[in-house]
């Protein structure tokens, strides 16, 4: 190699230290084949990333292996897949701390999602999911201003971590409510729903909720963080749900048993300090429902785990508590912030 | 380890799941530790509040926080992973923005109640025993070695995820229940579903998602061998205990697993008996096998 030692600069650039990482692959032909595990081992520079190791598979051992992949810069959102059973992108999972750890990793497709072959998942029920908190600003009538909507900082920031999705898929993967429950719209689709009902351009939020209020919407969540844990991009698709459900409660939409769950937390907190656990089940599911489930209560009850609804625990110094909620509901605001159609917002004329 | 907390059990260690308290304290006395109890604070909202009132869930854990500040504890004990995470959510907003500090103290303020300086930290028992000297404290009182016992750890989801407000150990990779079930003198068993969900913020409000979510640890763990299961929150032991029937109907399987807070796991191993441990309290019954194998004083002494 020539001498490039004048570039300082780029120093490391043309450092072509290598490493050895071996990989065990999921592999599926398609329909009606067995699913098995290869092992491949590819010799590449030390700063790959898992993509890089696919690649080196693909093109020069075994060309049928099959996986997403485009941008190679955390961006796309193609190369979602899991590795070691936890959803990462490819692209931006470096191999050498596995490598320096001794440790062979499993690669495999992302789950919640039908596998087509290989590494190669079918999003098709992941963009319904999307498609169906409808993905787009709806002013809700507003007259669209002249000019353009004056956003300022503050209300931008409102929804730039749900800005930052490259639906890559991650999320939903791990999602366990999902598995439990395919229809369940998912951290993805809720997210995303997020960054319109927190849009302060959008006028739709009170319908948008009351459709995300609903079977298989915010209140599915099981609040497992997976999610979260799993974004590439720090999106934290669980805190965008319990932004959503702080929004259907500004708005008055706590019909549905997950919002009334919620709702005698928030009580009891005033009216005693501690949950009220006999109080739970009827407000949760309603009176009628609640009956069938007194078997369930008498078998807890014989266990000694059902509080004396007559004499419920009380903490000391409650009225604080009560004047505290007094004064936060007064700050509260009452309606969602909205966008200035056209006022300039540094006090100079456009 | 501290020689002293500020002790939040919680709701559920202070109504539905009295065993895990009396265990809780029982085992602190045997560490030598000091437990402070903080009367008048609430509940941690669980989350619930968190999601439905978010500004009221901070303020009313600055209040609890500050409580224990005022104890002249340095770190608040909790014992269940939706207090943990919830409190250390609102105790890292608190410590890592002034304004908003000063905004709560100023409404704490209004109302009569004591303010917060943002000198306490948020920490699960699970936490304090199984590493450094907590660790070497509970190795020297686990004199009663439960050999034979073979434990499922089942850890919840709030005390892994989300790392990075939790971030004691490798959420994929968890070790701390490992470490204390050998510690223990038993043997931890090994399965998928111990890092996942239990289903319970959920089973009320969507009971067929919630129990499909439950059999997952359940079955893993009746299929591995293991004799009972053993879990740091209360929310989980209450699913997977109270709730196990209802998941073999959902699964069409029989499951009978015991399952044991870890203050009782850790008890058993310390020498405590039943009336301190109190594993009457539990719907689904420890039978004579485990209990033999946790070689309880009223069961050994018979």
């Amino acid at each position: 190699m020539e001498d490039r030692s004048h570039l300082t600069t780029l120093k490391g650039a043309y450092d072509h230290k290598m490493m050895e990482v071996t990989l065990r692959v999921r592999r599926y032909a398609g329909e009606g084949a067995r699913a098995h595990t290869e092992t491949y081992t590819v010799d590449v520079p030390v700063t790959a990333t898992l993509l890089d190791c696919l690649d080196e598979i693909k093109d020069k051992q075994d060309g049928t292996l099959a996986f997403r992949k485009s941008c190679r810069m955390a961006v796309c959102g193609s190369c979602g897949m899991r590795m070691d059973g936890g959803a990462v992108l490819a692209c931006k999972t470096a191999m050498k701390p596995f490598v320096d750890a001794g440790h062979t990793v499993t690669v495999s497709p992302m789950g919640n999602l039908p596998v087509i072959k290989d590494l190669v998942v079918d999003m098709a029920p992941f963009w319904s999911k999307i498609r169906a908190i409808k993905p787009y600003l709806d002013t809700g009538g507003a007259k669209a201003p002249e000019k353009e909507w004056r956003v300022t900082p503050v209300q931008g920031h409102l929804v730039s971590k749900e800005a930052l999705c490259i639906l890559c898929g991650c999320c939903v993967s791990e999602c366990i409510s999902m598995e439990s429950d395919p229809d369940f719209l998912g951290p993805a689709a809720l997210a995303k729903a997020y960054r319109f009902v927190g849009d302060v351009r959008d006028g739709d939020t009170r319908a948008r909720l009351k459709d995300l209020s609903g079977a298989h919407g915010i209140w599915d969540c099981t609040r497992c963080y997976f999610c979260n844990q799993r974004c590439p991009k720090g999106v934290d698709p669980r805190d965008a749900i319990a932004k959503l459900g702080a929004e259907a409660f500004r708005e008055g939409l706590t019909r549905d048993e997950g919002a009334r769950h919620a709702k005698v937390f928030v009580n009891s907190a005033h009216k005693g300090g501690f949950l009220r656990e006999t109080e739970l089940v009827p407000k949760t599911i309603g009176p009628v429902a609640a009956i069938t489930q007194i078997p369930f209560a008498l078998q807890l009850a014989r266990a000694g785990k059902v509080p004396n609804p007559l004499a419920p625990h009380k903490a000391k110094d409650n009225a604080e508590v009560k004047r505290l909620w007094k004064l936060l509901e007064s700050q509260a605001p009452k309606q969602k912030e909205r966008a200035n159609s056209g006022a300039p917002i540094d006090g100079t004329e456009s | 380890m501290q020689e002293r907390y500020a002790y939040y059990p919680g709701c559920l260690a202070s109504l539905s799941q009295k065993e895990l308290d009396s265990s809780t304290r029982a085992i602190a006395a045997k560490l030598d530790v000091e437990l402070i109890d903080m009367p008048s604070v609430t509940c941690c909202g669980a989350g619930d509040i968190h999601e439905a009132k978010p500004d009221y869930h901070l303020h009313l854990s600055a209040r609890i926080l500050g409580q224990a500040e005022r104890s002249g504890a340095e770190v608040l004990l909790t014992i269940c992973n939706v207090c943990t995470l919830n409190l250390r959510q609102a105790n890292s907003k608190l410590q890592n923005d002034p304004a908003e500090l000063a905004r709560v103290n100023d409404n704490l303020k209004a109302t009569g109640i004591g303010g917060y300086n943002g000198g306490v930290d948020v920490r699960h028992l699970l936490w304090e025993v199984s590493q450094g000297e907590g660790y070497d404290r509970f190795k020297s009182v686990a004199t009663r070695s439960l050999e034979g016992l073979k434990v499922a750890p089942f850890y919840g989801c709030q005390i892994l995820r989300p790392a990075k407000m939790l971030g004691f150990e490798d959420p994929d990779r968890p070790q701390s229940l490992e470490r204390l079930i050998e510690a223990c003198g038993a043997e931890a068993i090994d399965y998928p579903a111990k890092i996942k969900c239990c289903g319970f913020p959920i089973v009320l409000a969507r009971e067929q998602v919630a129990l499909g979510e439950l059999v997952q640890p359940l079955q893993q763990a009746t299929e591995a061998g293991a004799d009972v299961m053993v879990t740091p929150c209360p929310l989980c032991h209450l699913s997977l205990d109270a709730w196990q029937k209802k998941a073999s109907d959902h699964a069409g399987a029989d499951f009978k697993i015991p399952v044991l807070h870890l203050a009782q796991l850790l008890g058993a191993a310390a020498g405590l008996d039943e009336q301190t441990l109190k594993f009457r309290r539990h719907i689904t019954r420890l039978d004579d096998s485990v209990k033999g194998k946790l070689r309880l004083p009223s069961v050994v002494g018979r």
